[in-house]
């Protein structure tokens, strides 16, 4: 057996060739296919330039031997093999180094502007060509995460959490380059490692080591809440420390029975909380309810939904990145393990516009671009970073973003993603 | 041979016979000569006998010789003479001279055995022809062939036809087939019917004699059945029937010898019985001590093996290199006392050079064979392990290393876990203690305390932040501000409590101090200065009271209690017991743990009274944790020992533990899950399993359940403490090399 029926198909109308089966040789490797198909469009047009490609047998990427693919899947050599075929990711080159003064707890970024939360208690706004735009300084201690909230115009609201135990609101205008903390989040009693905004960006979530989740409105306003002080609080002592108007939550979530390490929202009703309990939850924001809870067997360091592949991907202290249905009711199913990495997986990033892309940072130093049809390694290995990396993030545009301990935060741009994103 | 040895005894008999009776001497002198005679006589007549044997074989063999040579030359001559006669009755002739022979042979052999019946014809002749058994080619030129009985010349027959003669012969003479030339006198024969049919039968192969049955019935002569008659006629010897008065005389002379005393009977060597020797378990299987319970039998030769055979098969026989071993190895370690050696035959077997000796050791066997059983337990190594379950179903249990805290410049004595489980809290000896948030191993803060600190406490209750740390002669109470303001601000109402309990234990023992300026504004916030340098700090679960060691050997001020709410101090013990090496307070029940030297005791802080004294089977004991249910207590030992207390069940250890290769530093209970570890010199924490049943009847169950390796050794000094996390089945542990490890 050294010949196969091959029928070859792709979704990209650029590089469609004939539906019709090749017999190519069963040893054949991806590189091999990747000739038997540049020659076929070669052939048809003229002008095409060689493009690299990678093939999909059943949804699963072709990594070995074609026969041996087959035979570890179980798949028939005696039929037409459907074999699909996609232009090649290429490797994700740095692009950007931008140093910062300790270390880079997280990060938020869209498409014109990237947030860093730092150790050095304060957050940063940096343009996307890395340059510095605003230091956000008014938190007394570490800066445990960022968020966006709205961007509209010049002017932009943002979120930061820190382990001083209250959350600011900033409002930031871009054009004069001010930056006003407007609200000031109190109610939490340990330190804010988590904020999310929900996506119509009238709420946001935060869950803290005190094991809580609270839902906080997201709206500014010129009003403070009303705050029942404890009788012994030295009140000239809170007017000093206050930086912005106070705000309190609008709901608390309590059922975690260890600290929330993350937390996210699934659409504008739900959310979703992983825990040091080793479980993730899921949240009626409307009633408060906890709805659903995935058992795992460790610590969870980070979640990350897609609503392309509605997976959730959670990265734990036991190296492995498991992808979650959090729509199973029982709540315990693992659809897939992506296992690689040899220290805590700190942060993990569904690709915004790729249903099976995600990105994972990870204390051995190492940030690792996978795709969920090849399971058994990453695609790429991106060891820019010379310490741990506590943050990764993936913008709509195609930019990748990683900071860890070594004060460093790197951008990343896969020609591919571009080519993704255009199409 | 046979005859003259005989004769030559018989004459020593008679020359004895003479000696001793002279009477009857003619007589038998007379007779055995007569036997001499009968002797030679009979000699005589087996070699005539012989004799006449060879000499009929000869006859035989030379007649048969002779027949032969006869027909030989008979067919030469018949050669000759057709030389001239035409080739295309060569094959023709040639069948005849075959009938010829054959028939000449038929004759001779029916002369043989008409001879054999009738009478000997060994050197007839053929009397026609008187010139003898000599070639007849001789004649050849000659008119005759020979000459008859009276001298006449026997002519040889005209021979006068040509080819064509013979040829018309052959045509017309019906009887030419079966004419033949007789050589002997050269005349024509004309074979009769009975000559051709007896030709016939033996070209056949068959025998000569119509009548001849050659399948006659066997008559078996020589069976083992006894025949009426005899085969051989021979009468019977006379002697045979009448009894032999020789023999008589000499039976009648032994008699009266016996009867007169003068032949004793030989004494029977072999019958040795309870003389000097005797078999010493001979009677051992069948006598009473043969039921006997303990009864021992003789210790048997083993059965002799290949080994030693004389020829043993190659396999048995030593290679160069067990020979080798062999030389080398002392003789008691040999597996055999000899070299299998191998010989072609029995025969070439020498002499067995170790006999005597191997005879003496089995001498010595039997000699100094045991007399006492040997009680000897049959047991399976394998049985003997205890059936415990395997490390993978035991998780979770830390397996990999995950995060190094790196900050320390001197080697990191003692570190604690803030009860909330973020925080971590070391004491180094570069003087500082450093605080470190958990999951990222960052290290917030840094405090000063101008000392090598000795331990560090977190306080086990959660409502408040407080860090004791024990350097030189003082313990510190820091307040880190690490957790929620009301926690802050409680632990701050714990610390400064009323004044006026200072002056009622006001004994000078312990002074107690606010600290002011910048120690204050690191977080220090109470001192308290002890006599002599603290070793360790243990705070109680409720997180008031605090104990504090200063091992002495000489003074019974070694352990004080200390309450923070109240800034009192109290010396509990009255004697010294020992060197205090570790305290701990009962996590539920008033009750305090002090581990000495050699042993822990456990006192009951109500009754104030020692309630049980724990035996450690190890020489200095140098650390100890107790089980958060209370009931469990292990304790690590500088001989690398941990040693595993069920108080319920015994003062003496319920399992020593002997992983370690150097001395073990600390010991800790997880606070939840079953787990405990120690940490050794040798650089490695040893994680074990150790459930503990409700049931009282069960046992803990303890398995090791991994080796966790990070550390470097520096200064021959590995892991200094070891402690789990409050909640995760994560140990930390720290280091001479100045880091503390996070495994999970």
């Amino acid at each position: 057996m050294s010949q196969l029926q091959a029928r070859f198909f792709t979704e990209n109308k650029k590089y469609v060739v004939d539906d019709v089966p090749f017999s190519i040789p069963a040893a054949s490797e991806v590189q091999d296919l990747s000739n038997v198909i540049n020659k076929l469009l070669e052939a048809k047009n003229a002008s095409h330039t060689t493009v690299e490609f990678d093939f999909l047998v059943r949804g699963l990427f072709l990594r070995t031997q074609l026969s041996s693919h087959m035979e570890t899947e179980g798949i028939s050599t005696e039929d037409v093999v459907e074999i699909e075929y996609v232009e090649r990711l290429t490797a994700p080159e740095p692009e950007e180094c931008m140093m910062h003064d300790d270390w880079i707890s997280s990060v938020a970024a869209d498409s014109e502007w990237i947030l860093t939360g730092s150790y050095d208690k304060t957050a940063r706004i940096w343009s996307v060509e890395g340059k510095a735009v605003m230091t956000v300084a008014g938190h007394s201690d570490v800066v445990k995460d960022v968020a966006w909230v709205k961007r509209d115009g010049l002017t932009s609201l943002l979120l930061t959490a820190s382990l001083d135990q209250t959350l600011l609101l900033w409002e930031w205008n871009s054009e004069r380059n001010k930056v006003k903390a407007r609200h000031c989040c109190r109610g939490h009693t340990g330190s804010v490692d988590t904020v999310a905004t929900d996506p119509t960006g009238s709420k946001f979530c935060s869950g803290s080591w005190d094991k809580m989740l609270k839902i906080w409105s997201a709206v500014p306003t010129d009003e403070a809440d009303e705050v029942e002080e404890p009788g012994d609080r030295p009140r000239k002592k809170q007017k000093t420390q206050q930086l912005g108007l106070t705000r309190t939550p609008l709901m608390t979530l309590s059922g975690h029975n260890e600290a929330v390490s993350s937390v996210l929202w699934c659409d504008s009703e739900e959310v979703c909380s992983a825990s040091w309990d080793h479980t993730i939850r899921m949240w009626d924001v409307e009633t408060g309810e906890m709805k659903t809870t995935l058992t795992g067997s460790k610590v969870f360091n980070c979640i990350s939904y897609s609503p392309l592949c509605r997976r959730l991907a959670s990265g734990s202290t036991d190296r492995h990145i498991r992808l979650w249905d959090p729509r199973t009711k029982d709540g315990s199913l693992v659809l897939l393990s992506l296992t690689s990495h040899t220290g805590w997986v700190t942060a993990v990033k569904w690709a915004p516009s790729h249903e099976h892309q995600l990105v994972s940072g990870s204390l051995d130093n190492l940030v690792k671009l996978w795709d969920t049809r090849s399971c058994k390694a990453p695609l790429y290995d991106l060891a820019a970073h010379e310490d741990k990396v506590f943050c990764v993030d993936w913008t709509e545009s195609g930019l990748m973003l990683s900071g860890g301990a070594d004060n460093k935060l790197y951008t990343y741009r896969s020609s591919a993603c571009q080519m993704d994103v255009g199409a | 041979m046979e005859e003259s040895s005989k004769r030559s005894e018989q004459r020593k008999e008679m020359e004895k016979e003479r000696k001793k009776g002279e009477k009857k001497r003619r007589k038998e002198e007379e007779e055995e000569e007569e036997e001499i005679l009968i002797f030679n006589h009979k000699s005589a007549e087996k070699e005539k006998e012989d004799e006449d044997l060879s000499d009929s074989e000869d006859s035989v063999f030379s007649g048969l010789e002779d027949s032969g040579s006869d027909s030989e030359d008979d067919d030469d001559d018949d050669e000759d003479l057709k030389v001239d006669q035409n080739l295309s009755q060569q094959v023709k002739k040639e069948e005849e001279e075959d009938v010829q022979s054959s028939l000449k042979k038929k004759d001779e052999e029916e002369e043989v055995k008409r001879d054999e019946y009738e009478h000997d014809s060994s050197d007839e002749e053929d009397i026609r022809n008187t010139v003898g058994n000599i070639p007849m080619e001789w004649y050849k030129d000659f008119p005759h062939i020979g000459y008859d009985l009276d001298g006449k010349k026997i002519y040889k027959p005209i021979r006068n036809k040509d080819e064509l003669d013979d040829f018309l012969d052959k045509m017309e003479n019906p009887d030419y087939w079966r004419t033949v030339q007789d050589k002997q006198t050269g005349s024509d024969v004309v074979l009769s019917d009975e000559q051709v049919e007896l030709v016939k039968r033996l070209q056949r192969g068959q025998f000569g004699d119509v009548n001849f049955n050659e399948y006659q019935p066997q008559v078996e002569f020589f069976t083992q059945e006894v025949m009426l008659h005899p085969v051989t006629n021979r009468p019977a010897d006379k002697r045979s029937f009448i009894p032999s008065l020789l023999e008589k005389d000499k039976v009648s002379k032994l008699v009266h010898a016996i009867k007169m005393g003068w032949i004793k009977p030989r004494r029977d060597s072999r019958d040795d019985s309870r003389g000097r020797y005797y078999d010493l378990w001979a009677s051992e299987d069948t006598s009473n001590l043969a039921r006997h319970r303990m009864h021992l039998p003789a210790p048997k030769i083993p059965l002799p093996g290949h080994h030693e055979s004389y020829n043993p098969p190659p396999e048995y026989l030593f290679t160069d290199e067990e020979r080798a071993l062999w030389e080398q190895q002392d003789p008691v370690d040999r597996k055999f006392p000899f070299v299998p050696r191998s010989f072609s035959s029995l025969r070439l077997v020498p002499a067995f050079p170790r006999f005597i000796h191997e005879r003496f050791e089995r001498c010595l066997d039997l000699y100094l064979c045991p007399r006492q059983r040997k009680m000897r337990v049959n047991v399976n190594p394998e049985d003997l392990i205890p059936k415990l379950p395997k490390p993978k179903d035991l998780q979770p249990f830390p397996t990999t290393q995950s995060l190094v805290y790196r900050g320390h410049s001197g080697l990191v004595r003692s570190i604690s876990v803030s009860p909330s489980g973020q925080w971590l809290a070391s004491g180094s000896d570069d003087g500082s203690v450093r605080f470190w948030e958990i999951c990222s191993s960052r290290c917030l803060k840094t405090v000063q305390v101008g000392g090598a600190v000795k331990s560090v406490a977190w306080n086990p209750n959660p409502s408040v932040c407080l860090l004791a740390v024990a350097l030189d002669s003082a313990v510190l109470i820091l307040s880190p501000a690490l957790a929620d303001r009301q926690v802050v601000l409680s632990s701050d109402r714990l610390l400064s409590a009323p004044q006026e309990a200072e002056p009622i234990e006001g004994d000078g023992l312990v002074n107690w101090s606010d600290t002011e300026g910048e120690e204050l504004n690191q977080g220090i916030r109470l001192k308290i200065q002890h006599p002599k340098a603290v070793q360790q700090v243990a705070w109680h679960t409720k997180g008031d009271y605090l104990a504090s060691v200063m091992p002495d050997h000489s003074s019974h001020l070694q352990v004080l209690i200390h309450q923070v709410s109240r800034r009192r101090s109290q010396n509990p013990f009255r004697k010294n017991k020992g060197l205090v090496q570790s305290v701990s307070f009962h996590p539920i029940r008033p009750y305090f743990f002090v581990a000495t030297q050699r042993s822990v005791r456990i006192y009951n802080l109500v009754k104030q009274d020692l309630t049980k004294k724990l035996h450690a089977n190890s020489k200095w004991i140098s650390s100890m944790a107790v089980h958060p249910g209370g009931d469990h207590v292990i304790c690590g030992s500088y001989d690398c020992k941990l040693s595993w207390f069920d108080l319920d069940l015994s003062t003496k250890p319920y399992r020593m533990l002997r992983h370690h290769r150097k001395a073990v530093r600390s010991v800790a209970y997880h606070r939840l899950y079953p787990l405990f570890a120690s940490a050794a010199d040798d650089g490695s924490i040893i994680v074990c399993h150790g459930t503990v049943y409700n049931d009282l009847l069960q046992n803990p169950l303890i398995v090791p359940v991994k080796v966790l390796r990070g550390h470097v050794i520096t200064h021959e000094l590995g892991v200094l403490d070891v402690t789990f996390h409050p909640t995760q089945p994560w140990i930390f542990s720290s280091g001479a090399d100045a880091t503390i490890r996070l495994f999970t």
